[in-house]
């Protein structure tokens, strides 16, 4: 077992590393991210609606489109230079590279999000007081969790065909819908300051999560074969 | 055409879906509040039955393939994922036509209408991935994503129920005690659809196995 955890971590590391020793496809990323609040807000501004009820729609939605363009790459580094299966020799099992990959997206989700999520908060202006943060905090969690966990597996399954970038998001949303119900009226009751009558919620995002977290233990095998 | 005027199913088919025909428009009565456009309903109900009874047999077909790899599996998953997306856009389209004038709305976030979409995208996907099923790598894939998809399915349906039990519910369908000439007619017409997918089913299923042996005969012939 600690031998499991111990790949685990050291596909994790070598993923990070890869990642910040080259910084472009981060940066690029984070532009992107910032990028997304100004559009939004500014949409929002003009409409002249308010902002603190939009605020859990745009967040979400926000992170959505964010997690497209930043899971996307997960086993894309892999093909492009063609050591699949050097990197599926060396850790022996397959869904052990799903475990790292995954923590690694989920970290860069968080990074990304510590960006974004301030940033609309102060654009959209939302009021801090009376804010349930400690449950705000949890769907932000369990939501970029379910998130990573679901990008891995397609991304998994899109990395193998040829100009499928598109296939991607396409793949992805229609089985997100469960999580975005779940994280949109969490973070709803986060702002309204509820605490137990929303926790229900955040039980359902954690149901997902745990689901899309074993699933790919059977089913990883059958995507990397091959 | 040939074909269609042999098989005998072709022809028990045209009678039982005129036979049908006749049941919902002279069997089964007229409500009375909602008046001629309840009839949709017959329609409605049978095709949304045949929607998930496909993805049933996607689920199904795909475990089958990742378990014995025959390109019939496949046919079997691509064929049920294509014909249901066919019925699953009559729920679509006729789910309006009812509602507008009754619940004076096209569209509501009913779990039953929420979850309905997104099967519908599902499917989209499906076959969006298959890509016709050309190749080894995107069967197996669209295998997985097929299980995936019908293990998302109660998910999906539980989590737009409970949003929209734990909110007032402004406009529901009511539950409906049907009186027996109608529970009758909708059972025929669920049994016609059923036939009619079969059929359908059954016709696709050839010629995709047509189409393959066309490709593996010209690969053949001029390699």
């Amino acid at each position: 077992m600690a031998e499991f955890w111990r790949r685990i971590w050291i596909l994790y590391r070598k993923d990070l590393l890869e990642e910040f020793r080259s910084m472009d496809h981060l940066w690029s990323t984070v532009v992107f991210g910032t990028m997304l609040v100004f559009v939004f807000s500014f949409a929002v501004q003009l409409a002249d609606v308010s902002t603190r009820q939009v605020f859990p729609a745009v967040l979400w939605v926000s992170i959505f489109f964010l997690s497209v363009v930043a899971l996307q790459r997960s086993f894309a580094k892999e093909k492009e230079s063609a050591v699949m299966d050097a990197l599926l020799l060396a850790c022996g099992e397959r869904s052990l590279l799903f475990y790292g990959k995954f923590l690694f997206s989920f970290t860069l989700l968080l990074l990304l999000e510590a960006v974004v999520v301030p940033l609309f908060w102060i654009f959209l202006d939302v009021d801090g007081a009376g804010v349930n943060l400690g449950l705000f905090a949890a769907a932000v969690l369990a939501g970029s969790w379910g998130l990573a966990a679901v990008g891995t597996l397609l991304n998994g399954i899109t990395s193998q065909l040829p100009s499928a970038r598109l296939l991607f998001p396409i793949l992805a949303f229609p089985l997100l819908i469960p999580l975005l119900i779940g994280v949109v009226l969490c973070t709803q009751g986060a702002l309204a300051g509820q605490g137990r009558s929303t926790m229900g919620w955040l039980y359902l995002v954690f149901v997902f999560d745990l689901l899309f977290t074993i699933l790919p233990l059977v089913l990883f095998d059958y995507i990397l074969e091959g | 055409m040939k074909h269609a005027l042999r098989n005998p199913l072709c022809w028990g088919l045209t009678l039982l879906v005129l036979i049908n025909m006749y049941v919902i428009v002279y069997y089964a009565p007229v409500e009375k509040t909602m008046g001629l456009v309840q009839k949709v309903f017959y329609f409605h109900v049978a095709s949304a039955w045949v929607g998930l009874l496909a993805l049933t047999v996607v689920f199904g077909a795909s475990l089958s393939y990742l378990w014995k790899r025959t390109s019939r599996s496949n046919h079997l998953a691509l064929a049920s994922a294509e014909i249901g997306t066919v019925f699953i856009s009559c729920t679509l389209l006729t789910g309006p036509l009812w509602a507008y004038p009754i619940w004076n709305t096209w569209w509501t976030w009913d779990p039953r209408l929420t979850t309905t979409l997104v099967l519908w995208f599902m499917y989209a996907a499906y076959i969006a991935l298959q890509g016709g099923g050309a190749s080894e790598v995107r069967r197996r894939l669209a295998a997985v994503y097929g299980i995936i998809c019908f293990v998302n399915v109660p998910l999906v349906f539980f989590s737009a129920r409970w949003w929209r039990s734990i909110h007032p519910v402004v406009i529901s369908s009511q539950g409906m005690a049907l009186e027996p000439p109608m529970r009758a007619a909708m059972f025929f017409s669920v049994g016609v659809f059923s036939l009619l997918y079969i059929y359908l089913l059954q016709l696709r299923l050839k010629a995709l196995d047509l189409e393959e042996r066309v490709q593996r005969l010209k690969a053949e012939l001029f390699v």
